[in-house]
């Protein structure tokens, strides 16, 4: 036996173990999800084992005539869903992009130091951090009440329970998976390349959106995707922040599971989310591979 | 150049500079005519001051009342260890840093005070700088691009210049699929591509191979010819600096220690510093007396320096095997090391009543050896007094 042929053999036995697993436990219950959802839902839960695509009929556009009519309430929520994601990205861009800038900046030990209280809040649960921004939004809450102590407003404002709540809450949990990848691609970016711009006769304004912006938008394509794609799916921040008004995709998938215990309605909702998600990463990937064919 | 007398002319400059009314600041200053026309001196510097505060706290003088003038068209560099201030110096003409103190003008023009996207001056970068996620000819035409030019002005330009640095239809390609030695020029390229009055180079051939350097350093010095323009070249290597200037000013501890052409520094050193950092060199003690310079060993030779005190510059090669035939000093010694290095043979000796000398022999017909005793001659035309006494 050839000494590559060995090597190849070991690596096939180490890599069975972890593959195996993952076909097991990820692939396995996708499936399974897969062939729900074009099932029938049972009377008492469960599934009958009868072929249906009205799953996705109720949520695109074609319904069941005999017993309901289209209603496209769901796939307002999907739109919204989609919609309040783009936001959260948003948000974690503006707030991040400036601090990983400065953060690569700072002296070494401070970065460093900077860096773990980006990421500290990991270490608190999630939802007593969500619980203490219910406190901040909520009509008496700290939010309402140095807003009416400046005399900014003479009512509490509505900011639990909105769209805006939600915002907040998601950009709040979602700030290090943007920054993480933000900081990579910025602190990579040479000082001297902006020093060479601004020789070259550029201001600060057209050396940002011509050098340092380019530079690092891989840096946000990548914390973009990873941002977005919980935040879609993300049932927490809007069941705290958003009640009962602000309903998202996540929300709508585990009441089927859980509270109406329609499995396949479920599962044809989840399978939208995951074919949303692969979409985008097409997306991502065409462009990173146009990127670097210019690059 | 009479360091005391310049400094108080300095003094007054900067005075005036800093207390004249912005009117005045703008206009364009009567300056010495340095070039036989009647044109402003392409760089002024008067009386710059430049302190940084350093990590603990203490202050650090990069630069301590330097004052520098560039003839037309001249390649000056600025020579010295790490930490001499150069590169400060040369951050504050391309705008990076700002002055504590004193002027910068640039073209007879002041700039102390302008952004450095201001400044008709362009920057090559020690480690180039390019932008990387652009091409080759869009980085070249990177400043006519901002500057507003249209896209057949930009083309044309482009290529000019990718042609005046040898790298015609390499437009197209991406920087990382460039050698070294071709990123150097590029960066070379697209700083002369918006023709900048003045050329600056922080140290732009540190990173590359030895006969690469050597040649772009030829290179460097026939583009600076043919274009005409001032290139101020900054480098810790002196063999660079000695190759490449028209003047050399070097420096140390912020200051300007000698100011002048390559062979007269190296020949005529005004200091101790300088006749130590360039080239290699035997610094003995001297004793001068009615024009009489006498060495510790007894041997004496004419010396028409002032003071009471010297150090004699005797550099290796100037020693031979031979007697001259005209009046010489002799330096008897045991030979402690020999190295062979091709064109000429280094040797380490010590001489009883001299110390430890080294001699750089050109014409030897065998290596001197170990433990041999040797005899050299330096004839004493080619003999120089430093007024200063080593401590």
């Amino acid at each position: 036996m050839k000494l590559s042929d060995r090597k190849t053999w070991n690596l096939r036995a180490l890599l069975a173990a972890p593959t195996a697993f993952l076909l097991i436990f990820f692939f396995g219950p996708l499936l399974i999800m897969v062939v729900y959802s074009f099932l029938t839902p049972g009377i008492y839960g469960g599934v009958d084992w009868t072929f249906s695509h009205l799953n996705y009929g109720r949520i695109l556009g074609w319904a069941d005539t005999k017993y309901e009519k289209f209603d496209p309430v769901f796939l307002w929520i999907f739109l919204r869903s989609l919609r309040l994601a783009a936001l959260t990205v948003l948000t974690c861009v503006l707030v991040s992009y400036p601090a990983a800038f400065w953060i690569s900046r700072m002296p070494k030990a401070r970065r460093n130091m900077a860096i773990f209280l980006v990421t500290l809040p990991f270490f608190v649960s999630l939802i007593v951090r969500l619980f203490a921004w219910v406190l901040i939004l909520r009509p008496t809450g700290f939010l309402n009440q140095g807003l009416m102590g400046l005399g900014l407003t003479s009512e509490p404002l509505e900011f639990l329970y909105t769209d805006f709540a939600v915002i907040v809450g998601m950009t709040y949990v979602f700030i290090p998976f943007m920054f993480l990848p933000l900081y990579a691609s910025i602190e990579k970016l040479d000082s001297s390349q902006i020093e060479a711009s601004m020789d070259l006769g550029a201001t600060r304004f057209q050396t940002f959106r011509k050098v340092v912006l380019p530079a690092t938008l891989p840096g946000i394509i990548g914390g973009s995707v990873i941002t977005f794609i919980p935040s879609l799916g993300n049932f927490i921040v809007p069941s705290v922040l958003g009640g009962a008004k602000v309903v998202m995709i996540g929300n709508l998938i585990e009441q089927q599971f859980l509270s109406a215990r329609n499995w396949p309605f479920g599962s044809a909702l989840a399978m939208l989310v995951m074919a949303a998600v692969l979409c985008l990463l097409l997306a991502q990937l065409k462009l990173a591979r146009t990127t670097e064919e210019r690059a | 150049m009479d360091t005391d007398q310049n400094r108080a002319v300095t003094r007054t400059f900067s005075l005036r500079g800093l207390t004249s009314s912005p009117f005045e600041r703008g206009r364009t200053r009567q300056t010495d005519d340095v070039s036989g026309f009647n044109m402003p001196a392409p760089l002024e510097i008067i009386g710059a001051h430049k302190a940084f505060r350093s990590p603990e706290g203490a202050t650090v003088t990069a630069l301590d009342n330097v004052s520098v003038k560039l003839a037309q068209a001249e390649f000056m560099t600025l020579l010295g260890p790490s930490g001499c201030g150069k590169t400060t110096l040369l951050r504050t003409i391309s705008g990076f840093e700002t002055l504590d103190a004193g002027d910068i003008l640039i073209d007879g023009k002041e700039v102390t005070n302008q952004p450095a996207f201001r400044r008709p001056v362009n920057t090559v970068f020690q480690r180039y700088a390019l932008f990387d996620h652009m091409n080759v000819a869009r980085n070249v035409g990177y400043a006519l691009e901002i500057a507003g030019k249209s896209k057949r002005d930009i083309q044309a330009r482009v290529g000019e210049m990718l042609e005046l640095v040898g790298l015609e239809g390499l437009g197209q390609r991406n920087i990382s699929q460039l050698s070294g030695g071709q990123q150097q020029r590029v960066a070379l390229a697209r700083a002369l591509a918006a023709k900048p009055k003045l050329l600056l180079l922080d140290e732009p051939l540190s990173a590359l191979d030895k006969n690469l350097r050597q040649k772009m350093q030829q290179e460097l010095k026939t583009l600076q010819r043919e274009l005409g323009i001032g290139f101020i070249f900054v480098t810790h290597d002196q063999e660079e600096a000695l190759t490449m200037s028209d003047r050399i000013a070097v420096l140390a501890n912020g200051k300007i220690q000698q100011l002048g052409a390559p062979d007269a520094l190296y020949t005529k050193p005004a200091n101790l510093f300088t006749a130590d950092f360039l080239g290699e060199s035997n610094l003995l003690p001297v004793a001068i007396e009615r024009g009489v310079a006498t060495l510790a060993d007894g041997q004496n030779f004419p010396c028409s320096n002032e003071s009471a005190k010297g150090t004699l510059l005797l550099r290796p090669e100037v020693l031979r095997r031979t007697a001259p035939s005209e009046p010489s000093l002799t330096v008897q010694g045991t030979v402690v090391a020999s190295y062979y290095q091709g064109k000429d043979c280094l040797v380490d000796f010590e001489s009883p009543s001299l110390g430890a000398l080294k001699a750089n022999l050109r014409e030897f017909k065998s290596l001197p050896e170990r433990g041999e005793t040797v005899s050299f001659y330096a004839s004493t035309s080619d003999l120089h007094v430093i007024n200063e006494v080593s401590s």
